[in-house]
C-alpha cells in the first residue's frame, strides 16, 4: 500500500469501496469522482453519528440509557432531516391494535 | 393492502400504538398483518424502494448492498454517551438507513450532474446535493475534511501526477486514492487524459491544464 492510504485510514472508519458500490447501484451514475467518494464517505459517518445521537436523545434512550430501534423510528417521525428514512422505518405496532385502530377509523369515517 | 397514516393512529386516543411497551416484535414476521407502513404525504423525496405492496420490504432489502455492521456500530457507539447501549435492531436499523442516505444523496448528486451534462459526479454535485437535502450541517465540515485530504495526499505523495491507468473519475478502486489529483494527466505513453475539473476553493490551485512530462 501507498503512503497516501495513511492519512484515509486514520480519519475514515467505513470502506471507500462498499460506499463506492452502493452509489453506483443508484441508476444513472456513471462515475464518480475521488473527491465525491470521500465526501460520501466522510458524510456518511456524520450521518450515522448524527442518527444515532438524535435518536439517543429524542426517545426513551435518556432514561433507559440505551437506543432502540423505535427510538430511531420516532426521530425519523419526527424531524424533517430524517423524515427520507419513515418508509424503512415503519413504527412497529402489534396486529390487533392495528386491526382495532382500522376498525376505529371506518367507523369514525363512514367508507374508507 | 392500504397503507394507513401512523400519525392518525396516535392521534385519535388511543395511546397504546406509541406507547414503547407495546411497540413489539412477534416471533416471526408476517408481512402485511405485522408492519404497518406509514404514508407520508407526498414530500417529493426520491425513496430507492417502490413498494408495490408491503409484503415486498423484505424480498426488496435482501438485494440491498450496506456497508459492514460492525464499522457503523463503532460508529454509533462512540456517538453516544459512553455507558450508553445500543440495541441489535437498532445497529441493522441504521446500517439500512446508512445505504438509503447514501443512495438518497447520489441520486440527487447524479440528477444535478445530468442536467449540466457532466457523465462524472463531483464535489461539488455531492455538497450540493446535501445543502438542498437538509444536511447543509454537514457541508462545511466536510469541506474542512476534503481540504485535509488533499493536502496530505500531495504531501505524503511528494511527486505530483503519478500516471493513472484510465481517467480520473472512472472505476476509482481504493488504490486510487493513494494518488495525487493533478488536473491533467499524463500517461505512460504521453497522451494527455481528459480530466474533469472539480471544485477548486481557495485551499488549492490547480491549472487546468498541467503538462506532465514522463521520461
Amino acid at each position: 500500500m501507498q503512503n497516501g492510504v495513511n492519512f484515509t485510514k486514520k480519519n475514515i472508519s467505513l470502506p471507500i469501496s462498499r460506499v463506492r458500490l452502493i452509489m453506483k447501484s443508484s441508476p444513472d451514475v456513471s462515475s464518480i469522482n475521488q473527491d465525491a467518494l470521500f465526501l460520501t464517505t466522510k458524510a456518511t459517518e456524520l450521518f450515522v453519528q448524527h442518527l444515532a445521537l438524535s435518536s439517543f436523545n429524542n426517545g426513551s434512550g435518556k432514561e433507559t440509557n440505551s437506543l432502540s430501534y423505535s427510538d430511531l423510528a420516532t426521530t425519523a417521525e419526527e424531524t424533517e432531516t430524517f423524515h427520507f428514512l419513515t418508509d424503512i422505518l415503519p413504527k412497529k405496532i402489534l396486529a390487533r391494535d392495528y386491526l382495532k385502530s382500522l376498525e376505529q377509523m371506518q367507523e369514525e369515517e363512514g367508507d374508507f | 393492502i392500504n397503507l394507513i397514516c401512523i400519525n392518525r393512529l396516535s392521534m385519535d386516543g388511543d395511546s397504546s400504538t406509541t406507547d414503547a411497551s407495546q411497540l413489539g416484535i412477534t416471533g416471526e414476521y408476517m408481512p402485511s398483518s405485522h408492519y404497518v407502513l406509514q404514508s407520508q404525504d407526498d414530500d417529493g423525496e426520491e425513496n430507492l424502494n417502490d413498494h408495490e405492496d408491503g409484503g415486498i420490504k423484505e424480498n426488496y432489502r435482501e438485494q440491498d448492498i450496506y456497508l459492514p455492521i460492525a464499522n457503523v456500530a463503532r460508529i454509533m457507539k462512540n456517538a453516544v454517551p459512553q455507558t450508553g447501549k445500543i440495541a441489535k435492531d437498532a445497529k441493522e436499523c441504521v446500517q439500512e438507513c446508512v445505504s438509503e442516505f447514501i443512495s438518497f444523496i447520489t441520486s440527487e448528486a447524479s440528477e444535478r450532474c445530468h442536467q449540466e451534462k457532466r457523465k462524472t459526479i463531483n464535489g461539488e454535485d455531492i455538497l450540493f446535493a446535501m445543502s438542498t437535502l437538509g444536511f447543509d450541517m454537514y457541508v462545511d465540515p466536510l469541506k474542512l475534511y476534503l481540504q485535509k485530504f488533499r493536502e496530505a495526499m500531495k504531501g505524503e505523495k511528494g511527486m505530483p501526477g503519478v500516471a493513472v491507468g484510465e481517467s480520473l473519475g472512472e472505476e476509482l478502486t481504493d488504490d486510487s486514492f493513494t494518488n495525487p489529483l493533478p488536473a491533467g494527466i499524463i500517461t505512460a505513453d504521453g497522451q494527455q487524459q481528459n480530466v474533469m475539473v472539480y471544485t477548486t476553493t481557495s485551499y488549492q490551485q490547480i491549472p487546468t491544464v498541467q503538462q506532465i512530462q514522463f521520461s
